[in-house]
């Protein structure tokens, strides 16, 4: 019971390092991520909160809240990254089409 | 007025076998003509047969797409002051004598856009049925989202006014570009026309050319990147 616990609890500090490390973050992600973070920590501590947050809101097991929650961000997830790719996917193109047209072999100039 | 300057574009990938051909046809159609070929990322040796070949080339450094190819080489047209961009595919599927009805067309008429057809000469060639169809389906979708009366919507065969092309802002990379390029000629009120060109239906382009169920990732590239 209490080693799962340490190792949960480990697993989050080092994911939550690895976030803050970041040089380029917005203050505003960095105290969304320690917030996250601390509420995560505090439901590997008190597992009971999750049941009780749940019966609140009328779902019926803390469980079941986690897992709505879950999906929520991980979408969230996904259709960032998806927006991303996207941008990048753009840019990686004007980039190699500007490459082509810079190098431009033209017909007088031809290597033999 | 000094005669306008036309450019061809001719997007190619993996045309190795049958570049040589197409680039040998146009230029014993009229010399004069800029023949830009844009190698769109090919693992052949399409480039090395371009050049050979007295043409512009440039090279996409992976695949992006006809669409990209076509908008790589008609922007490099329109920075050597093109007057007049055509798109010709490199795999000797159109005829070159098809080019020039089209240029006059523009030149002649001052029309922005004249757009090849493969649906207004009766002696179609041997297009296969169910690509018929599918392209039937396309003119009714463009109807119905642009307004435009085309007959034949995927035709890869145009002569452009430069100056009214560098307007049009072309993003799709895939495919549905001949779309996008449509709804921009509705939206841009371009004047145009259709013209009847043959397209030739070998076993190589059959082979290596747009299949019918093609038709679905073509819409799938308008809607997924419609809302930008
Ligand atoms: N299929 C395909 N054709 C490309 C691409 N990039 C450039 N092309 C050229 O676009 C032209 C038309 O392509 P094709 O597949 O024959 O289309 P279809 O004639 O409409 O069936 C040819 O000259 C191709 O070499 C690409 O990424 N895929
Ligand atoms: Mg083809």
């Amino acid at each position: 019971m209490i080693t799962i616990k340490l190792i949960l609890i480990a697993l989050l500090l080092v994911i939550l390092r690895a976030f803050l490390v970041q040089k380029s973050l917005l203050l505003i992600k960095r105290a969304v991520a320690v917030l996250m973070f601390a509420g995560l920590l505090i439901l590997v501590l008190f597992p009971d909160i999750s049941t009780r947050a749940a019966n609140i809101m009328g779902i019926g097991r803390g469980a079941d809240l986690l897992f709505y929650l879950a999906h929520l961000f991980f979408l969230l997830v996904a259709v960032t990254l998806w927006r991303r790719t996207i941008t990048l996917n753009d840019a990686v193109t004007r980039l190699a089409r500007e490459l082509a047209i810079r190098n431009a072999e033209r017909p007088n100039e031809k290597a033999d | 007025m000094a005669e306008p300057s036309v450019w061809v574009i001719i997007p190619a990938y993996n045309e190795g076998q049958v570049l040589a051909e197409t680039l040998r046809e146009l230029q014993e159609y009229n010399a004069s003509y800029h023949l830009v070929v844009v190698d769109d990322g090919s693992t052949d040796n399409t480039s090395g047969i371009a050049r050979e070949f007295a043409v512009h080339l440039l090279v996409h450094p992976m695949n992006l797409g006809q669409g990209a190819a076509l908008a790589t080489g008609i922007e490099y047209a329109l920075r050597q002051k093109a007057d007049i961009v055509v798109t010709f595919d490199a795999d000797g599927q159109m005829r070159p004598a098809d080019i020039n009805p089209l240029v006059e067309a523009v030149v002649k008429d001052g029309l922005d856009v004249a757009l090849g057809s493969r649906f207004l000469k009766s002696a179609d060639s041997k297009m296969p049925t169910l690509k018929k169809i599918i392209l039937r389906l396309g003119t009714i979708f463009t109807r119905l989202t642009t307004g435009l009366n085309i007959t034949d919507t995927h035709n890869g065969l145009r002569a452009f006014k430069a100056e009214t092309f560098a307007k049009l802002h072309i993003t799709q990379n895939g495919m549905a570009h001949a779309s996008e390029i449509l709804t921009a000629i509705a939206r841009c009120k371009l004047t145009y026309r259709e013209l009847p060109v043959t397209i030739r239906y070998t076993e190589y382009s059959k082979r290596k050319g747009q299949g019918a169920s093609n038709a679905i990732n073509i819409l799938f590239e308008l809607f997924s990147r419609g809302g930008k």
